[in-house]
């Protein structure tokens, strides 16, 4: 399972006054305790007025490559700001992200066609986020027809089907699950991500519904989440799911997590 | 770390993939086959299975651990002389008749055979006969090693001990007993040999019966 810790964001009211303080401590600690909770990916998101974003996102991307050798993903709904940003990180990394809203995927596409980059792409276009499977499929489609056309193998994309609040859904999670199913099976080595705790919005007890959600969706082939890696519960669950879905060999990463203390009783 | 010590250590962590490269190297530098063999698996495995008696590492780790050693005596082999693996005897295992269960006992095997003895597995559900027979066919053999899973079939555990026990081999042969609700005072009261709760501690238990 691919993880993209969500820690360092600028929506988060303790993160953004971290980054309107400058304190590069606080930045640094939330990299440090998502590394060592085996997060796959960093996510940075300043979540400042557009104008002062890149000069943001350069002094926070700084203060994680002091810290930590992991991939950074890139997060702003800016693609001119992405194009930029992007370019301070020391290694390849993610992304995040693209849609087919606008001109955005035109634009982030051929910057990143010849490097080892990753991107996030969200099943959104000019018209919203579709209603339905079907629509949401197409607009799939025309993702990736542009990935074709900028040479972006499956591989480097991390679909996003846009998981919405449970609590106003009135199939469940069905329709999110027909997204999954069928994408993963038209393309075995495409990344399917989500931001879980979405799913959670407005409803009591959020832990156990993000945990429910993660659990069914990678039965259907999501390997690939936004959220806290520090939240031991769910990087339990995560362990113990690839496990059950015979994807960890004698259960011996399971095994190995645990003994690294990431899970279980604290030691 | 010496050679040998890089082999213990890859066994010990159940690395198959790396470890028939690490054997290849111990060999190229002129490390004595056996003392691979001795010093660099049973011993290894005999540390892993005292692990795994402490409540240490957990059954899988196990496993890895002996197919690790297995990919290991599979590089090794053409440099022993024949029967340096195995060299402590035979043991023919089975579970008894009326009982299908195999991991336990597959457990048992593959750790008996990792502390130096050559294992003949019968598989499960096998009748008296079978094993009578097997014991005539391998008059070599130095221990018969019986497993019972269910209360079920426990009866069926003791008429296959009084069968052996009736045997005129009996005197050459130790038997050895195991499963979940066997206990040793199960084991004396049918006349095995000896007892033993898990599969490490019947690895060592069959060193002790040939000792």
């Amino acid at each position: 399972m691919i993880i993209i810790g969500e820690k360092i964001n600028g929506s988060i009211p303790s993160v953004a006054e971290a980054i309107a303080n400058r304190d590069a401590d606080f930045i640094k600690q939330r990299a440090l305790v998502q590394a060592n909770a085996n997060a796959t990916f960093i996510d940075c998101c300043a979540s400042v007025p557009e104008a002062e974003e890149v000069e943001t996102l350069k002094w926070m991307i700084d203060c994680i490559q002091e810290v930590t050798d992991l991939p950074i993903s890139v997060d702003s709904p800016s693609p001119d700001v992405l194009i930029e940003a992007y370019k301070f990180c020391k290694r390849p990394g993610l992304i995040n992200s693209v849609s087919m809203e606008g001109d955005k995927i035109d634009k982030i596409f051929p910057v990143i066609a010849d490097t080892d980059w990753e991107v996030v792409a969200l099943c959104s276009d000019d018209t919203g986020i579709p209603k339905t499977a079907a629509d949401r499929l197409r607009v799939f489609d025309n993702i990736m027809a542009k990935a074709k056309e900028y040479g972006i193998k499956p591989s480097r994309l991390h679909i996003d089907p846009l998981v919405e609040m449970l609590c106003t859904s009135e199939d469940g999670i069905a329709m999110n699950i027909e997204v999954i199913s069928t994408i993963r099976k038209q393309y075995p080595d495409i990344h399917i991500t989500a931001a879980v705790s979405n799913i959670s919005f407005n409803l009591p007890v959020r832990k156990l519904l993000n945990m429910s959600f993660t659990v069914l969706a990678m039965n259907y082939g999501l390997d690939s989440a936004i959220l806290d890696p520090t939240n031991r519960d769910m990087l339990g669950l995560i362990y113990a799911t690839e496990a059950m879905l015979g994807k960890d060999d004698f259960c011996m990463e399971y095994i190995e997590a645990y003994r690294d203390g990431l899970f279980g009783p604290k030691k | 770390m010496s050679k040998i010590d890089e082999v213990a250590a890859l066994v010990e962590k159940g690395k198959a993939k790396q470890i028939g490269a690490a054997v290849q190297e111990a060999l190229d530098a002129g490390c004595d086959p056996n003392e691979i063999l001795n010093k660099g698996m049973i011993d290894a495995m005999g540390v892993v299975g005292e692990k795994f008696k402490n409540n240490e590492i957990f059954v899988p780790e196990m496993l890895v651990a002996a197919k690790a050693m297995k990919v290991g005596v599979e590089v090794l082999k053409p440099h022993l002389s024949s029967g340096s693996t195995g060299a402590l005897g035979k043991v023919i295992i089975a579970t008894v008749a009326g009982d299908l269960h195999d991991i336990g006992k597959n457990l048992v095997a593959m750790m008996i055979e990792s502390a130096g003895f050559e294992v003949i597995d019968l598989g499960v559900d096998v009748p008296i006969d079978k094993i009578i027979a097997a014991v005539n066919e391998n008059p070599d053999v130095k221990i018969v090693a019986l497993s019972a899973l269910l209360t079920t079939t426990m009866p069926s555990l003791r008429d296959t001990v009084a069968a052996l026990n009736g045997a005129p081999f009996r005197g050459n042969i130790k038997v050895m007993v195991g499963g979940a609700p066997i206990t040793q005072a199960f084991a004396d009261e049918i006349g095995a040999d000896g007892y033993s709760e898990d599969a490490a501690s019947a690895a060592t238990l069959a060193k002790s019966l040939v000792a």
